[in-house]
């Protein structure tokens, strides 16, 4: 009667192992992690190696940054604002101010920075006793030691192209798309160039007025615009507005 | 008086009132030599107090020290199966963290002490008894099946001279009381008024009394090759023949297979199956219940691996030396090799069906339990022990 019980297991018990196969599988495995250590990371006590691009709590380059507002608009969760802060050696400036604690840590704000301030940090140990503290004034925001690494830059590849063996990337709206005049409309009040983060425009003497008063028109040099729209959002009466070409 | 006529340390076996006579015995001596200086310095402390009392030479007379040093050497026994047992739950955690490719204990040198922190941890729990509950079968059950355990641990010598009773019954009584819980299991299944405590008890005791059939048939068959249930007698057979292990090889695999069924454990915790079960019949049992329990099953897994060196392994004898080399430590060494077997099977296997288990145990372990039995008639009548 045993026998029959038996016929459901493997005939050739010698050749399949049977019951030994597992046996000798664990032992081995448990000389090899004794030998090793176990892969386990003791985690408040030792930490893990992290890469330069780990997408921690996003971290600023004060210096860099030029207050321009992108990452203000991109951000998925809006919990970028930029704000005025006094500094020491730069004087009044705008820099973005973050809501740790509303943050999705995309690195959005990091990839679409013109300037490379915004970085991504490898800071991932953010837990505070109360949300006032999750909001990172442009300071507490600062990450001293940053690297190469922890710059993100849009890398946008077309897998055909990449198959062709083809590595430029496709054009992007912020290297086309300049903001265009509607001449008609402005009234010469060179807002646009004082509001400019990057000095882009220079306001140009075009012609003079019934009143025998110049008529200034802002000129905008493509080369140093970023495409923040800043000149386009402070116009006071809508003369500028983005040229599409994409 | 003087500390000293309070304070001194006797050979026990010059103590007329000692029950072990003249055989020698560790934990009696540890304790009743404990008790001459614990009661020793009491009546000390009394006799300055008031000179001349009769309480003081009361306490440090022969009948008192040997009751008193009786309790002391149970408390001793006690406390070193107990810390065997911790060192094997150490153990399990360790082998099985390894295995698994994990740390497995934290608190204290090599996490060793981890289980006194789980222990502690459980001691803080609250008392809770569901309202429905057959309160004397919820508290009584579990309380039989935690001192069954316990009884069972105290009874298996540890060496010749490390024992708490010496007892022509042996193997017999063990097994009886070892065959008690599976009836306890199950009034603490119905007594907690819960599904999974019910299907688990009921589950715990068909297991338990069908795999104890081949075990009985293999403790008869250790019996009849030694010719006698005391546990010395066993032993000394081995240390005199061979180890039981090479004639009755069957009965060993199955004496180890049967046992990790009877001890609940991985592959065969059929009553505890925590992933259809809850927690089985333990289901209601919480804090230091259920710490008690978890500690019981480690005493029947002990029980098992120490039957298991007792009548297969040759006790706390080493082969090829003559007389005894410190035999406790020899003996616990079998026990945790043999438990570490019991761990590594349960790193390996996963847990068998419902259906499996009664197959396995009735109509795989029988047959074998009563072939090995059949090859220890046959050398016995053959004449070869």
């Amino acid at each position: 009667m045993a026998l029959k019980y038996m016929d459901k297991y493997p005939k050739n018990v010698a050749l399949r192992g049977w019951i030994l196969k597992p046996f000798f599988t664990t032992f081995k495995n448990m000389i090899k992690t004794t030998i090793r250590r176990p892969v386990t990371i003791m985690y408040p006590y030792e930490k893990e190696w992290i890469p330069d691009n780990y997408r921690g709590r996003p971290g600023l380059v004060f210096e860099k940054c030029i207050g321009c507002g992108i990452c203000e608009r991109i951000c998925p969760t809006t919990c970028i604002e930029i704000v005025e802060v006094e500094d020491e050696t730069l004087g009044a400036v705008k820099r973005p101010q973050v809501n740790v604690g509303r943050c999705m840590m995309c690195g959005y704000c990091a990839e679409y920075c013109p300037v490379d301030a915004m970085t991504v940090t490898p800071d991932f140990e953010l837990a505070t006793y109360t949300r006032e503290e999750l909001i990172y004034d442009p300071y507490q925001l600062k990450w001293d030691n940053t690297t190469a690494g922890m710059e993100v830059h849009i890398e946008e590849h077309l897998p055909s192209n990449l198959a062709k063996g083809i590595t430029d990337q496709p054009t992007s709206a912020f290297k086309v798309d300049r903001p265009k005049l509607i001449g008609e409309k402005c009234i010469s009040c060179s807002r646009c160039a004082k509001t400019c983060p990057v000095d882009a425009i220079e306001m140009i003497v075009v012609g003079e007025n019934a009143k025998g008063k110049p008529i200034k028109h802002p000129k905008i040099d493509d080369s140093k615009c970023v495409f923040c729209e800043q000149c386009i959002i402070i116009c006071p009466k809508d003369a500028l507005e983005i040229n599409e070409v994409l | 008086m003087s500390f000293s006529d309070w304070v001194n340390i006797s050979d026990p076996l010059e103590n007329s009132a000692s029950p072990y006579g003249a055989a020698e015995n560790i934990p009696y001596a540890v304790g009743s030599g404990l008790w001459e200086i614990i009661g020793g310095i009491i009546a000390w402390i009394l006799n300055m107090i008031a000179p001349g009392n009769g309480v003081s030479t009361w306490l440090v007379s022969g009948a008192v020290t040997n009751a008193l040093g009786l309790v002391l050497m149970i408390v001793v026994f006690f406390a070193v199966i107990f810390i065997v047992n911790l060192t094997m739950i150490w153990m399990e955690r360790k082998v099985l963290g390894r295995i698994m490719d994990r740390r497995a204990t934290r608190i204290g040198p090599l996490g060793y002490l981890q289980c006194l922190a789980d222990g502690l941890k459980t001691f803080l729990k609250e008392h809770i008894m569901p309202d429905k509950a057959d309160k004397k079968g919820y508290m009584w059950a579990v309380s039989i099946v935690i001192g069954s355990a316990v009884l069972i641990a105290g009874m298996i010598p540890l060496s010749p001279r490390w024992f708490l009773a010496d007892y022509a019954s042996g193997l017999l009584i063990i097994f009886a009381i070892f065959a008690v819980s599976p009836f306890m299991i199950l009034v603490a299944g119905w007594a907690q008024n819960n599904k999974y405590s019910l299907l688990g008890g009921m589950r715990a005791a068909a297991q338990m009394i069908s795999y104890e059939i081949p075990m009985l048939l293999v403790f008869a068959a250790v019996v009849l090759m030694a010719g006698s249930f005391n546990i010395n007698d066993i032993v000394q057979f081995q240390m005199d023949n061979t180890w039981f292990i090479i004639p009755q090889i069957i009965g060993f695999v199955v004496f180890m297979v049967a046992g990790v069924a009877e001890a609940e454990r991985i592959p065969f915790d059929l009553p505890e199956a925590e992933a259809e079960l809850v927690e089985g019949w333990q289901t209601e049992y919480g804090g230091m219940k259920w710490g008690l329990i978890m500690l019981s099953d480690y005493f029947r897994g002990y029980v098992v691996c120490a039957l298991g060196a007792i009548m297969f392994l040759g006790g706390w004898a080493i082969p090829f030396v003559d007389g005894l080399v410190v035999p406790e430590l020899v003996f616990l060494l079998k026990v945790l090799l043999l438990f570490f077997i019991l761990v590594w099977a349960r790193g390996t296997f996963g847990r068998i069906r419902t259906d499996q288990i009664l197959n396995i145990g009735w109509k795989v372990l029988l047959p074998l339990a009563v072939l090995n039995l059949f090859i220890v008639v046959l050398l016995k009548l053959g004449g070869v022990y």
